[in-house]
């Protein structure tokens, strides 16, 4: 069918995939594996085991949901790594995962109280998360939480005593200083 | 709207991070629409993510990947081989996308349903088989408990009317010489002629033997029946009789005898009418 192995354009990658063409995918896994991984082993710590269960889930999800992709929207691996995070947090609640965790402490005993007590964050030195190292501590948590955890901004406002408007702002002002690191 | 205002709000990496909420999304792909400036700000975003990820990649095990290609080869393959059986290739590439995807999954849920109705089936015919049996059963011990209940309640019925009835005599069978521990107690009707007899202590007999009740009548022995010692404490309906001055229980051989054997007499009770 003459299907090139490389692919010139994102554009071209996803047309392929969206065909269902599995040199594509495999194509597809050996760029964007490793950096999904990471992202899941930021979410999923301390189990490698169920951090590459969800690896493999999220690339099946890809190739089954590929047609939803809307390029207008966003770029290929923005929507992928959004289903590696929903995946993952997904698996943070799961029952395996909170078994596998029970001898450690619950992320609410880490995180409540003010945010100078924000030098307790078992942040790992990889990925998203180094970059995070570099935002203000009472930003960082709030980032932490709503990004790594997957709290909505409402249950974060409740669990550190803050405004729900003050939760947003913080939260959209550490993103704005991730955006400055990025570039 | 001031676009640059809403550009600096942090809006953009909140929603490429997936951590916008639902009406904000919608309110951000509508302005996308309208402001190429907005769409290009979100673009240079992402690709700086993009590139960060992949510069702090982490290597997966490599199992995975065989793991992923082999689930979906099982879909891809089980996809192309249905349609291609059916139509012409030329005509199902479009329906082909969509039906891919889920052939796979489809053909799970089919086995699983199929599985399921055989599973439902055999628990269905079982549960007719055995529900049947339950009711046969059933009635037949309702009858069965209806006949004992009737049997029962006559019974009932008829010793209360003995017993109460004004007319009812009390005859206290008292021990013999032979039997000093023999005793019973006779309840006659003398309206209705209706004899019971409630066993209190005799003796078990051998097994060709068996107690007879007689009733005296002008020094002759009336026959009311005989008893086995093994119904004891059990109201026993006798032989009716309309007169009696006494009532004697004997020792006979199985079945009874026309006329008492004296000598094995184990208990006698007098009537009034014999005073």
């Amino acid at each position: 069918m003459g299907i090139p192995t490389t692919y010139n354009t994102e554009q071209e990658l996803v047309l392929a995939l969206k065909q269902r063409d599995n040199q594509a995918f495999s194509t597809l896994y050996d760029n964007y594996a490793g950096a999904l991984y990471s992202i899941i082993k930021q979410i999923v710590t301390d189990n490698a085991e169920l951090a590459s269960d969800v690896l493999q889930e999220v690339f099946i999800n890809i190739y089954r949901k590929i047609d939803t992709y809307d390029q207008t929207k966003g770029r290929l691996f923005t929507w992928m790594l959004n289903i590696a995070r929903n995946a993952s947090i997904d698996m943070l609640r799961s029952k395996s995962y909170q078994n596998s965790q029970k001898n450690q402490e619950l992320p609410d005993n880490v995180y409540k109280g003010t945010a100078n007590q924000s030098t307790q964050l078992n942040v790992d030195n990889i990925g998203l998360k180094k970059v995070l190292e570099k935002l203000r501590p009472e930003h960082r948590v709030l980032v932490e939480l709503a990004y790594f955890k997957g709290f909505t901004h409402e249950e974060i406002a409740e669990m550190m005593s803050i405004p729900l408007g003050t939760v947003k702002t913080r939260i959209r002002n550490a993103l704005l200083q991730l955006r400055e690191y990025l570039q | 709207m001031n676009i640059q205002e809403y550009i600096e709000s942090g809006i953009i990496e909140t929603y490429v991070l997936g951590l916008a909420s639902p009406s904000e999304s919608a309110e951000f792909e509508r302005l996308c629409a309208q402001y190429p400036e907005l769409v290009a700000v979100r673009k240079k975003f992402e690709e700086g993510l993009e590139k960060h990820a992949s510069t702090h990649a982490v290597q997966p095990p490599v199992g995975v990947k065989v793991k992923v290609l082999e689930a979906i080869g099982d879909t891809a393959t089980s996809g192309t081989r249905e349609s291609v059986s059916v139509n012409p290739p030329n005509i199902i590439n479009m329906q082909n996308e969509t039906k891919k995807g889920s052939s796979g999954m489809l053909r799970f849920v089919a086995a699983a349903s199929v599985i399921l109705l055989i599973g439902l089936a055999w628990f269905s015919y079982r549960f007719y088989n055995e529900n049947a049996e339950l009711q046969r059963s059933n009635t037949a011990l309702k009858d069965k408990l209806n006949s004992t209940d009737s049997t029962l309640n006559k019974i009932l019925d008829e010793t209360r009317d003995a017993v109460k009835n004004p007319n009812t005599t009390v005859v206290n069978m008292v021990g013999t010489k032979v039997a000093p521990k023999s005793s019973a107690n006779i309840y006659w009707d003398s309206t209705s002629s209706s004899v019971y007899l409630v066993v209190k202590n005799m003796p078990k007999l051998p097994s060709d033997k068996q107690y007879q009740l007689w009733a005296l009548i002008d020094g002759k022995p009336k026959d009311l029946g005989v008893f086995d010692a093994t119904d004891d404490k059990v109201i026993l309906k006798m032989k009716n009789t309309q007169k009696a001055q006494a009532f004697a229980i004997t020792i006979e051989k199985t079945g009874g005898s026309p006329s008492p054997t004296l000598d094995s007499m184990q208990s006698l009770g007098k009537t009034q009418q014999m005073q």
